[in-house]
């Protein structure tokens, strides 16, 4: 299967404008969506966001197709852009999770969305950060289990048992949350 | 495939079977045929951690972020001027400058200055992409 986004790529590295516009309506909300999971906090996201674009605008002219697909590559480079702020979070021994764990509700949800958003928050970021990283690239990201596996370097069947106990563990922490679904 | 599989894989990839890995599908397909009201069952009960999943909403993109982004693109007029200036015979003039460049800044840095190398740049930069197609396998 080709890469859906080699040759938006291939326009980006000859320094097309509207090639750039949308590379950058594609991928950044897929990379919003991973760093905000991931680190719990809206701005650090954008912050990754913005770091992984300065990597790809460097990377493009020296893109090699079929070597690697380019979603697969973006996916990893800010996971690793996550990791590096999670370190740093460690190093400054921050022990609770950020408090900007879920921006709030948007003009369209509801104050009960809005809480509900934030205890999801808090349990996936409570979870150990590969467990994490499974459950931010499968059931977020909607990677398949071999792309996965890819990002994550692991074996299909390592990324299995990740995402399964990372679910079971959330389960466990919002299981509240589904006995209120159930009795609304 | 064994009805314990079956729940293992609603466990990890959840209450739509259509998310589950390709290879695992047909099998279960022929699981929910043979059991249909336990399977369903099983697949309601992994749908239901779906939907709560799904209130953890992404933050959204702000319009000023996108038009940083944007601008933080090289400019095309820079990329012409380097392609123009290279194949000229300036390449080695350039490096050799921006290498004496580099070594002049090295031996002015304070050493307790020099900042820690990061993982994602290390990716980047040790790692390369080529390789790093060869470290993702047959998909990569």
């Amino acid at each position: 299967m080709g890469d859906p986004d080699e040759e938006l790529l291939s326009r980006v590295a000859s320094g097309d404008p509207a090639a750039v516009r949308a590379l950058v309506a594609r991928k950044l909300p897929r990379l919003l969506s991973l760093a905000g999971r991931m680190l719990g906090d809206a701005q650090e996201a954008q912050d990754v966001a913005q770091d992984a674009f300065l990597r790809v605008w460097k990377q493009a002219p020296k893109w090699r197709p079929g070597a690697a697909r380019f979603d697969t590559w973006l996916h990893r480079v800010a996971l690793n852009l996550c990791y590096d702020r999670l370190r740093r979070r460690r190093e400054v021994a921050v022990a609770e999770p950020p408090e900007r764990a879920d921006e709030g509700p948007g003009p369209e949800r509801g104050l009960e969305a809005a809480d509900t958003g934030r205890r999801v928050a808090r349990a996936l970021q409570a979870l150990p950060e590969r467990q994490r990283e499974a459950v931010v690239l499968c059931h977020y990201q909607e990677l398949g289990n071999i792309e996965a596996a890819a990002v994550m370097g692991v074996s299909v069947e390592a990324l299995e048992s990740l995402l399964g106990r990372g679910r079971r563990a959330l389960r466990a922490a919002l299981i509240d949350l589904k006995e209120g679904r159930d009795d609304s | 495939m064994t009805p314990e599989r079956f729940e293992d894989l609603a466990e990890a990839w959840g209450g739509d079977i259509a998310r589950w890995p390709d290879a695992e599908r047909v099998a279960a397909a022929l699981v929910m045929a043979a059991r249909p009201d336990w399977a369903q069952a099983v697949l309601a009960r992994a749908g239901d951690l779906d939907a709560v999943l799904d209130m953890f909403a992404p933050p959204a993109g702000a319009p000023a972020l996108t038009a940083q982004i944007v601008a933080s693109a090289p400019s095309p007029r820079a990329r012409r001027w380097i392609s123009w200036l290279l194949p000229a015979g300036m390449g080695a003039g350039l490096a050799a400058a921006c290498a004496a460049g580099v070594l002049a800044g090295a031996h002015l840095q304070p050493a307790s200055s020099t900042p820690a190398t990061s993982e994602a740049d290390a990716l980047v930069t040790a790692v390369g992409d080529e390789d790093f197609g060869l470290l993702l396998g047959e998909d990569a």
